[in-house]
């Protein structure tokens, strides 16, 4: 069994050398290529003075490159930390002071995107683009060529491992106004990766998709579970992502067996995707997560792919995937909405009334995960850890961790869990998960903004559009294009307020709060 | 079709601005400079429907057809001269 993520490639290599591990933008590694480049990396990053723990930034667009830093930097005793090529600059320079990362694999023109003064931690880059027309970069960088001269047999053997390392950090949005760093251990991952083998039955036969950016959780499942069934992990590119109808012809023409998306991009497929037109017959399996599917749209999913097998996972970042519902197209035409269903393997969930006490079925409650895939908290932040990774007070026969979710639930008379919202302002839209205390305060970082509330406006096919009310200080402009400007260069695009609105003064509670509630059903 | 191109660019700025981008050529890649994206397509494409009156199929809705302002335009006018000849049509 394996302990850490790493003996998946390795023990994958020695079974399917010759296999085709990933396939990204018309290039592909077998097994053995990436085992043994992954082993080069690991050993260019321990001479140029990666030590264990320390963190490395992987940013660049998802290539071949990307599981090659991943197994490098975790052969290499590092924990990897996926930065977003498509957010601004300002937050990726937040996260790497944040976490102090201390070499990037990069491309130049994503390095010099960066500004240096913003990124000291950094002490050299691995450019995975062609040494051709180098000019020097700052911090120094190391060529991708430069690989050939380390031995690609092993990994470096002088590291002690526990499963219990930290493997990869997840940044999301945070509702102070910065994003948070998801620490995540092997045993976190392998937790769950092991989990998807036995309840999937990944084959190597199988083709997966890559659907989501590698910072967003659901990659962990594309990628470790293909690299643990010796299976093939197909990136989508990025006209794939966009295109619907491109989309249908890249799932049918790869062969894809295996698919793990949000909703979102499945409902732009049934509506868009042209389906009909395509031989799907390979696709065997449809995961989703991230949010809410609209039932009206799964069950037209469910016609057009009558032989694939559908689940609705759940689970937040910090706790991989905690529940999990196989649908039942019997049932489908009856339901309401589409349950997150019940524990995986190795978890137990439960939720908890405002007196903390169990709730019984037909009951609503917060929802807490127990389990060896439930996080340590957050790179630096243990008071936001404190509170949301507590002690289990049901128990106290020994020490252990839990994890409030935020999410409401009811528990259903059959033992299933129906998700029903929210306890705080975290929004999901396109399955991004957003705070939108987050976009509130880059919006009222503009000198001119006096006061502003972001608020969610459900939708159907992205279960949210945000829509920012802003009041300006007397005597100031302000167009709402300058403060889109102002908002693009902090959040990522997904975050970006889909309207905005200026007035006067807003609406106020009677104790003086901003009404949001107000402001959510005024549209 | 100085008028199709105008209205195009119209669309093609105004999301431009809202990403903090200037200056955006006919010819770049709406693409790759992040003007369109999956959020932004089908918005676009309403903004097509709604301003030319064409009907845009699923299956047009790739990226040659919409990589940049001049691939749009070539697009929109060819579906306007179509509409226009229906015997021309395949």
């Amino acid at each position: 069994m394996a302990y850490l993520l790493q003996q998946l490639l390795t023990r994958s290599a020695s079974k399917h050398p010759d296999k085709t591990a990933v396939w990204a933008r018309g290039r592909s590694l077998t097994y053995r290529e990436l085992e043994e480049r992954s082993n080069q990396l690991a050993h260019l990053l321990r001479k140029h003075g990666i030590h264990k723990g320390d963190r490395v930034g992987i940013y660049f667009p998802k290539a071949v490159e990307s599981l090659v830093s991943m197994f490098g930097v975790l052969k290499a005793g590092g924990i990897y930390v996926p930065l977003d090529p498509q957010q601004p600059a300002q937050r990726i320079q937040y996260i790497i002071d944040n976490c102090s990362i201390r070499a990037l694999v990069t491309t130049r023109e994503k390095l010099q995107s960066l500004d240096r003064e913003a990124i000291q931690s950094v002490q050299f880059s691995v450019l995975t683009d062609s040494s051709s027309g180098a000019e020097k970069t700052n911090p120094r960088g190391i060529f991708w060529e430069e690989l050939a001269n380390f031995p690609a047999e092993t990994a470096p053997e002088d590291l002690q491992f526990t499963t219990l390392d930290l493997a990869y950090i997840l940044y999301t949005s945070g509702s102070t106004g910065r994003p948070k760093g998801v620490m995540l251990s092997h045993q976190n991952a392998l937790t769950f990766i092991e989990w998807c083998a036995g309840t999937f039955q990944i084959q190597s036969e199988d083709r997966l998709s890559s659907h989501a950016p590698l910072h967003f959780d659901l990659s962990v499942f594309d990628i470790y579970n293909a690299i643990e069934a010796g299976a093939t992990v197909y990136m989508v590119p990025d006209d794939a992502l966009l295109f619907p109808a491109t989309l249908a012809k890249f799932i049918a023409g790869q062969g894809i067996s295996v698919w793990y998306s949000v909703p979102s991009a499945l409902v732009h497929l049934v509506l868009h995707g042209n389906l009909k037109a395509q031989n799907l017959e390979r696709l065997r399996l449809l995961l989703f997560a991230g949010e809410v599917f609209p039932i009206k749209y799964l069950r037209q999913l469910a016609e057009l792919l009558p032989q694939v097998e559908l689940y609705n996972l759940y689970g937040p970042t910090e706790t991989n995937v905690c529940t999990y519902y196989r649908v039942d197209r019997t049932k489908l035409a009856s339901m309401e909405k589409i349950p997150i269903g019940r524990a995986c393997a190795n978890t137990e969930v439960f939720a908890v009334d405002e007196q903390r006490r169990l709730i019984q079925p037909g009951q609503t409650g917060e929802l807490y995960v127990r389990g060896p895939s439930v996080t340590n908290g957050y790179w630096g932040d243990p008071e936001k850890t404190r509170q949301m990774v507590v002690s289990n007070y049901f128990q106290t026969h020994y020490s252990e961790q839990m994890y409030r979710t935020g999410d409401l639930v009811i528990l259903r008379e059959d033992g299933d869990y129906d998700f029903v919202g929210r306890r705080d302002s975290q929004i999901k839209s396109r399955g991004y998960r957003i705070e939108l205390g987050e976009i509130e305060t880059a919006l009222l970082s503009h000198p001119a903004v006096k006061e502003v509330a972001v608020v969610a406006i459900p939708d159907e096919e992205i279960s949210n559009r945000i829509k920012a009310v802003v009041s300006v200080h007397d005597g100031a402009t302000l167009t709402v294009t300058h403060l889109q400007q102002h908002c693009a260069q902090r959040v990522p695009k997904y975050m970006m307020p889909d309207v905005i609105e200026f007035r006067e003064v807003l609406p106020k509670t009677s104790t003086g709060k901003l009404d949001r509630v107000v402001l959510a059903v005024q549209r | 079709m100085a008028e199709i191109r105008d209205k195009i660019r119209e669309f093609v700025s105004e999301t431009a601005q809202s990403r903090g981008l200037t200056n955006v050529t006919d010819s770049e890649s709406l693409i790759e400079n992040g003007v369109i994206d999956s959020l932004t397509i089908f918005r676009l494409v309403s903004f097509l429907e709604d301003n030319f009156g064409v009907r845009i199929g699923d299956e047009e809705i790739v990226n040659d057809n919409f990589q940049s302002v001049d691939t749009i335009e070539s697009f929109v006018a060819d579906k306007l001269s179509k509409k226009r000849s229906p015997v021309q049509r395949g």
